[in-house]
């Protein structure tokens, strides 16, 4: 009787054993749809964090802005010369719109090749945060609802965040890019050039790809840039958007150094990432125009 | 304290840890302090109520865990925590366990419970760091949150856990 009851309980913990290593491998990497449980456990939980994740922020933020408040007036200085060159640059950028719009009348350009680079930015607030250093998920208050999907672009501000992992039907998790990894079993690539600033448009696009975040520099890994590429160090990176899976022309960060790669046929860049990943409150979540047709 | 009770406190702690206790760390040491308040429960659960009971508070809070913040995977929490909840509860159940043993057995289980995660991470190959690295960049650290979180909220959890087995446990005793 007891050697009975011993293997039964024997082949329950194995039973349990294969569902959980069952279901850990079913829920890595792309899935379109999750299933009821997972969409009504996340969308309560997110429901429920939202009420606690602002009023911390609130208090939190306070404490920190009187901590802030000296560097006030240097921020305040930076802003008045940078508001003095964005109204000179506004006349300009008039102009050059107006003549671009002339332009792709004139080359009969279709109504979606026209809205190809318009990007929606959808507001979002953070509803909270993981503190699992394995996995830092940020959750915001979009799902699926309001049209978000899978593998859209967060960024703030002052850059690019992360990615969206994964979308139920209100809340949706984002995967910071500090979580990049070539080797891990859902990597992605970003695709990164940088941004030239002035009329050196004749000179040759950079181009490289934003594989990797080391956690011990705090720095993001841009590898298979061209030997004779212009890239230096200093310069703004930012999203190519070729591929058309990641729009165009969000800031990532800045080079930091470069150097020969791991066969020598190509040269890796460390960026400095522009983005904070701690303690967001608003993240803007980009909506391309192409994705939403698809996505219907 | 029923069970119900009990239940609704862990819920608050769960999503306070995302939260609340979240803003509170200074931004240096996200990612490095590591809140395992659900964990802690599901220990004392394990030490002063019974093992069965650690094991199904533990899957069930670590796949709460793992589906509000389902990013990468899905499961994780729940199969180490109920492990490590069910183990707890299986060395220290039937003993009268003091302060020292209790607090000793909590730091072990939280050292066991990281290693674990650590080790179904990398064997899904979702981090590569070496376990040393975890070891002192964040495990280490951790503990002694967790032995801090513990230790403040001993008596209560004690009384509670205690208390609300008591009438399955004098019946057994006597």
């Amino acid at each position: 009787m007891f050697n009975w009851m011993r293997n039964k309980r024997m082949f329950v913990l194995m039973i349990v054993f294969i569902v959980f290593v069952a279901v850990l491998g079913f829920s890595i990497g792309d899935r379109k749809k999750l299933s009821w449980p997972e969409n009504f456990v996340m969308d309560a939980s997110g429901f429920l964090q939202e009420w606690l994740y602002r009023p911390a922020g609130y208090i939190g933020g306070f404490f920190e802005d009187i901590a802030t408040m000296r560097e006030l007036s240097k921020e305040n200085e930076q802003l008045r010369i940078t508001a003095a060159a964005y109204a000179r640059d506004k006349i300009n950028y008039n102009q050059i719109e107006q003549r671009n719009i002339e332009l792709m009348e004139a080359l009969e350009f279709t109504e979606r090749q026209k809205q190809s680079n318009k990007y929606n930015y959808l507001i979002a607030q953070v509803v909270s945060a993981s503190n699992d250093p394995y996995n830092p998920t940020i959750r915001i208050n979009l799902g699926s609802k309001d049209g978000i999907q899978p593998n859209m672009v967060v960024v703030t501000t002052k850059g690019l965040v992360g990615l969206i992992s994964r979308v139920d039907p209100f809340y949706s998790s984002v995967m910071p890019i500090t979580e990049l990894d070539v080797r891990s079993p859902d990597s992605k690539l970003i695709a990164a050039t940088v941004l030239r600033e002035g009329k050196g448009k004749e000179e040759q696009e950079s181009f490289g790809m934003i594989e990797s975040y080391d956690k011990d520099t705090g720095m993001l890994m841009m590898t298979k840039i061209e030997k004779d590429d212009k890239l230096k160090k200093g310069d703004v990176i930012i999203t190519s958007g070729l591929g058309k899976v990641f729009p165009y022309g969000m800031i990532i960060g800045t080079v930091d150094n470069r150097q020969v790669g791991d066969f020598g046929l190509t040269h890796t860049a460390t960026i400095d990432p522009a983005a904070d990943f701690d303690k967001l409150t608003n993240v803007f979540v980009v909506q391309m125009p192409n994705m939403e047709e698809s996505g219907q | 304290m029923s069970m119900q009770r009990i239940i609704v406190v862990m819920l608050l702690f769960f999503l306070s840890e995302g939260t609340i206790f979240y803003w509170l760390l200074p931004e240096s040491l996200i990612g490095r302090v590591v809140p395992h308040f659900m964990l802690a429960f599901v220990l004392f659960a394990g030490l002063y109520r019974n093992r069965h009971t650690a094991l199904i508070l533990g899957m069930s809070f670590g796949l709460l865990q793992d589906l509000a913040f389902y990013g990468k995977i899905i499961g994780v929490h729940a199969f180490t925590m109920a492990t490590v909840g069910y183990l707890a509860g299986l060395l220290m159940e039937r003993k009268r366990s003091t302060l020292f043993m209790a607090m000793s057995m909590i730091l072990m289980s939280t050292l066991v419970y990281d290693t674990i995660v650590y080790f179904i991470y990398s064997v899904f190959k979702l981090t590569h760091g070496t376990f040393q690295w975890a070891l002192l960049h964040h495990i280490l650290p951790s503990l002694f949150l967790q032995v801090l979180f513990s230790l403040a909220l001993y008596v209560p959890l004690r009384r509670w856990f205690e208390s609300s087995g008591k009438k399955k446990s004098d019946e057994d005793e006597e």
